[in-house]
């Protein structure tokens, strides 16, 4: 099987965002940025199939030439090539918008490869904007079958079956390729790159597609959604803290306050 | 502006969250218009139209092995529907299933799309969506070109609508074409244990990695039966293995707004906290005096919880019998 | 402030921080308890190549700068000391190889390493701490064979080495030019490993008794020719205490991040305790000590670069790094107060695994003996 991975480049998901107070827009000076979550489980998900069975994996990325970082860490742990979509206006889209560019960036690796993508992954949500409309948009526009919040793919006769975690369960699928499908968390972490792995991978040549090479002259449907920008929640405050070295009185108290408040 | 309101069924009743989105309907201006389209469902269609000026049936629903209609099937038929009813937008609440079709439904109306939504504002006339990013720590304004939109919004995010003159359901049917029908179900499994309920829930008691062990996670499930409460757990609780993966609160999980939420040890990291801020009373043990969860607690207590809870569940215990 | 390394270094340290985050450093304190090697710790360590920043490229390695190298090290060990001082170890026994092996026995001891597995340096004995040379180990030719008795004692990676480079009298008269080294691979007849040391700190690594009972290896065992040993066993200790002082800086800069983070979070008397300036000056000591430290080590691995003559500045480095590490550990108990002391909080750990770094590879006592000769010079 041949498999495409887009990958969303996020700011590190374990540092805490807060808005700049300046300009009211997400500080993310303190958080590297990182490929998401979501989008590593589909990247590990998809290495290990082919090592079980036989393929390969190529990683794409829309955004700035910067995201050839991340890229770079998807080849390390078993990506065989990556691409990043990049130009003028590519760092702030819709999700319809990088859903189109992904699809016409999939048709241009396709036809420089010389292959056909088999399945698409996405991860089912990215750690910063969790829009989760990124692959559905993705299926729509290529009019593929779509299968959502998987967490495990294996081959059957003309196609594949795919596992889709739900909230009391799990659905099973059949459908053909080529599909596109989203990623949840399977039971299993990403590995981690090897220090030879990383090295070679930081060789590697990812080449930028420009919204030329894409043969699209202008980011031209407009964005349908609009940011007008951000604010942060109302911050609750603390109430009592109660320390006490006896946990007897300690329950007493808590216990007390509770009801006083009508809480139990 | 009219907004399709999709009603999915709970226990065989309209969820209360999708009856919300008839309330953020109303506060959006729009009329709407509730769709139900699951197997048996004319009560629960004759519930919602208590609260509703227009209810809509969907006959020929093509479903999966639980009798609701599948993700291709109900993508098709919402878009086609609101053609038909000249909508402007879809609203949904934000359950899995609904996510996932979110965006499908906006692409083929040829709209955008807005996820997750905990509230809204019409600012000269344009409605303004509020959805949060980054973990719950930001959030975000979004408006869709000429209001035109399918979101999905929290539960709780809206108040229950109030009742007025009960409509009549009418039954409708749109033709979804095979090509709609890509992804073929074979079979689903159901995850052993009881059906988990936290978005419902008044009391909820969660544990995090401080419970130490599946035996030590005994002690919550304990004082939640004391309390009927429902039980929840944090990330590492869940990827310890103490409890299953349907009892997960936080961003990765459910998002849930009880009356009283009692948090055991559970530092409080932003994955989780998101997912139970608006919680109306919360209560945390935690033997970490500078743990996070504190500074969101009107109760705090610093100590261990194993000789907390076993204290609390007798105190409980006591207040009961009074 | 930090070692100035490349920007692959910078890459590759980024992926061992996020690995010695998630995997070791809250998992080291399970193991730190009971003492048993975590084994699925090392494999995945293995996995990710950890080992195989001692083999040069030539040999399969990975061909990082010893710089890089010390910032990979020193990330370890922020993790876990014991983590690190087992990948630490590999080097010290491959050294006595490098020096006085050819190019099979490199080979084979290198392929050991680059599979995942450990080496052991056996030169401590009973009666031979500092003074090396009064080691009682023997190994008498027979025929065209050496036959190997004796034990030694305090063996890092012991139990779990493939490889051991062990010291012996070829010639008990004649003191220190009477010793000899040999390379003896795991499962030889006659070496076995003895009891293991229950250890203050350190506690992931393991460390044993090494006993040698007729051990026959073949001439070609010999690494060098007769009576290189204790010149092969200096150079090898002179080239190993910087990596051991890299080590001891990363336990430092552990401690430290560990106390400002308490400092930043704790309140007392109404604010943080990291206002105080008390605190602040703590904090600034074990930072200046802990760098100065760092850049001794970086100075000693740059006179390795150019091949110019680095013992002194390799005893120094080791010295002052293991100093910084008892320091910096002992502050930061103290900053943490009665928290320090206590087990549910990570300090009391990192001053039990820094008292080592004063003791092996030579007791800083030896350090100073070293400076303090290069100093004085002949008088």
């Amino acid at each position: 099987m041949e498999f495409l991975v887009c990958v969303k480049q996020v700011p590190d998901d374990s540092v805490e965002i807060h808005l700049n107070p300046e300009t009211s827009t997400p500080d993310l000076s303190q958080a590297d940025p990182e490929a998401g979550a979501f989008d590593t489980y589909a990247e590990e998900l998809a290495v290990r199939f082919i090592e079980e069975n036989e393929g390969s994996v190529t990683v794409v990325s829309v955004g700035t030439e910067d995201n050839k970082t991340c890229i770079k860490n998807s080849i390390a742990v078993g990506a065989s090539s990556g691409y990043v979509v990049a130009d003028e206006g590519t760092d702030c889209l819709d999700s319809a918008q990088v859903a189109d560019l992904l699809a016409a960036a999939a048709a241009k690796i396709e036809e420089q490869e010389g292959k056909k993508f088999d399945i698409i992954l996405c991860g089912k949500e990215s750690t910063d904007a969790i829009g989760g409309q990124v692959g559905p948009l993705l299926a729509e526009k290529l009019n593929l079958p779509l299968v959502e919040n998987a967490v495990e793919i294996t081959s059957v006769d003309g196609g594949i079956s795919v596992k889709q975690e739900t909230d009391t369960g799990f659905m099973m699928y059949e459908i053909a390729t080529p599909a596109v499908v989203t990623i949840s968390k399977p039971d299993y972490d990403p590995r981690y790159p090897t220090i030879r792995s990383k090295m070679a991978a930081r060789k590697a040549k990812i080449p930028t597609l420009s919204l030329s090479d894409l043969g699209i002259t202008d980011l031209a449907s407009e964005a349908k959604i609009s940011s007008l920008g951000f604010e942060e929640p109302k911050k609750r405050q603390a109430g009592i803290k109660i320390n006490e070295t006896e946990a007897e009185e300690a329950v007493k108290k808590a216990m007390d306050q509770m009801i006083a408040d009508k809480a139990l | 502006m009219k907004y399709l309101v999709y009603v999915e069924l709970k226990n065989g009743k309209p969820s209360g969250a999708a009856l919300e989105l008839l309330s953020a309907a109303k506060k959006a201006g729009a009329d709407a218009a509730a769709v139900l389209a699951e197997s048996g469902c004319e009560d629960a269609a004759a519930e919602t139209a208590k609260f509703a000026s227009e209810v809509i049936i969907l006959d020929d629903v093509i479903t999966d092995p639980n009798g609701r209609p599948t993700e291709d099937f109900l993508t098709a038929a919402l878009a086609k529907l609101a053609a038909d009813e000249g909508a402007d937008g879809v609203l949904l609440s934000a359950a899995p299933f609904n996510r996932n079709i979110a965006p499908r439904i906006a692409s083929r109306m040829g709209v955008g799309c807005v996820t997750d939504v905990i509230g809204l504002t019409v600012e000269g006339g344009t409605v303004v969506f509020t959805r949060p990013s980054y973990g719950g720590t930001v959030l975000e304004k979004q408006s869709a070109a000429d209001n035109k939109v399918v979101a999905t919004i929290r539960s709780g995010s809206f108040d229950a609508p109030e009742e007025g003159a009960a409509c009549e359901p009418v039954h409708k049917s749109v033709a979804v074409d095979d090509a709609d029908l890509k992804a073929k179900i074979t079979e689903f499994i159901a995850e052993a244990g009881e059906v988990v309920n936290l978005e419902d829930a008044d009391v909820i008691v969660a544990g995090g990695r401080g419970m130490g062990s599946e035996e030590g996670f005994k002690l919550v499930e304990d004082l939640a039966n004391e309390l009927g409460a429902v039980v929840g757990a944090s990330r590492p609780a869940i990827e310890s293995g103490w409890v299953g993966r349907t009892h997960q609160v936080g961003q990765s999980g459910k998002i849930v707004a009880p009356k009283l939420y009692i948090a055991c040890g559970i530092s409080g990291a932003m994955q989780h906290v998101s997912g139970m801020m608006d919680s109306g009373y919360i209560v945390a043990i935690n033997k970490d005096e500078d743990a996070p969860i504190f500074q969101i607690a009107d109760v705090g207590i610093v100590g261990d919880v194993h000789k907390i809870l076993p204290l609390m569940i007798d105190a409980v215990k006591a207040h009961k019998a009074q | 402030m930090a070692y100035l390394i490349s920007d692959e270094g910078k890459d590759l340290l980024k992926d061992v921080r996020e690995f010695c985050n998630n995997e070791v450093k809250e998992q080291s304190k399970e193991f730190d308890l009971s003492g048993e090697w975590p084994q699925a710790i090392y494999d995945m360590a293995a996995e990710m190549q950890l080992g195989t920043l001692d083999v040069p490229e030539e040999f399969g390695g990975p061909g990082l700068s010893r710089i890089d190298h010390a910032a990979i090290l020193e990330e370890m060990a922020k993790a876990d000391a014991g983590f690190a001082t087992s990948f630490m170890t590999n080097g010290l026994s491959l050294h006595p190889i490098e020096f006085g092996g050819t190019k099979e026995q490199l080979k084979s001891v290198y392929d050991v390493i680059l599979k995942g597995g450990f080496g052991a340096f056996c030169l401590t004995e009973p009666n031979a701490g500092c003074d090396v040379s009064n080691g009682s180990t023997t190994a008498v030719k027979d025929g065209d064979d050496y036959i190997i008795n004796g034990t030694k004692c305090f063996i890092t990676n012991g139990p779990v080495a493939d490889f051991f480079t062990v010291f012996a009298k070829t010639d008990k008269s004649a003191g220190a030019k009477g010793m000899s080294a040999f390379l003896i691979f795991k499962g030889t007849p006659g070496l076995s490993i003895g009891s293991h040391e229950n250890k203050m700190g350190i506690r992931l690594s393991q460390t044993s008794d090494v006993i040698l009972e007729d051990v026959r290896v073949p001439a070609s065992a010999m690494l060098g020719k007769e009576g290189d040993g204790f010149k092969i066993a200096m150079k090898t200790l002179d080239i190993a205490r910087t990596w051991c002082g890299i080590v001891a800086v990363g336990l430092a800069q552990r401690a430290i991040d560990e106390a400002a983070a308490y400092a930043r979070t704790r309140v007392q008397f109404g604010k943080p305790l990291g206002r105080n300036e008390v605190i602040q000056f703590k904090l600034a000591d074990m930072q200046m000590a802990t760098e100065a430290a760092r850049q001794l080590c970086a100075y000693s691995l740059t006179l390795m670069d150019r091949g110019e003559d680095y013992t002194t500045a390799s005893a120094t480095a080791k010295c002052k790094a293991g100093d910084a590490a008892m320091y910096c550990t002992t502050e930061a108990v103290q900053i943490l107060g009665g928290y320090g002391f206590s087990r549910d909080y990570p300090v009391e750990k990192l001053m039990r695994d820094a008292k080592i770094f004063q003791l092996f590879e030579g007791t800083n006592e030896i350090q100073r003996l070293v400076v303090g000769r290069s100093v004085i010079g002949k008088c």
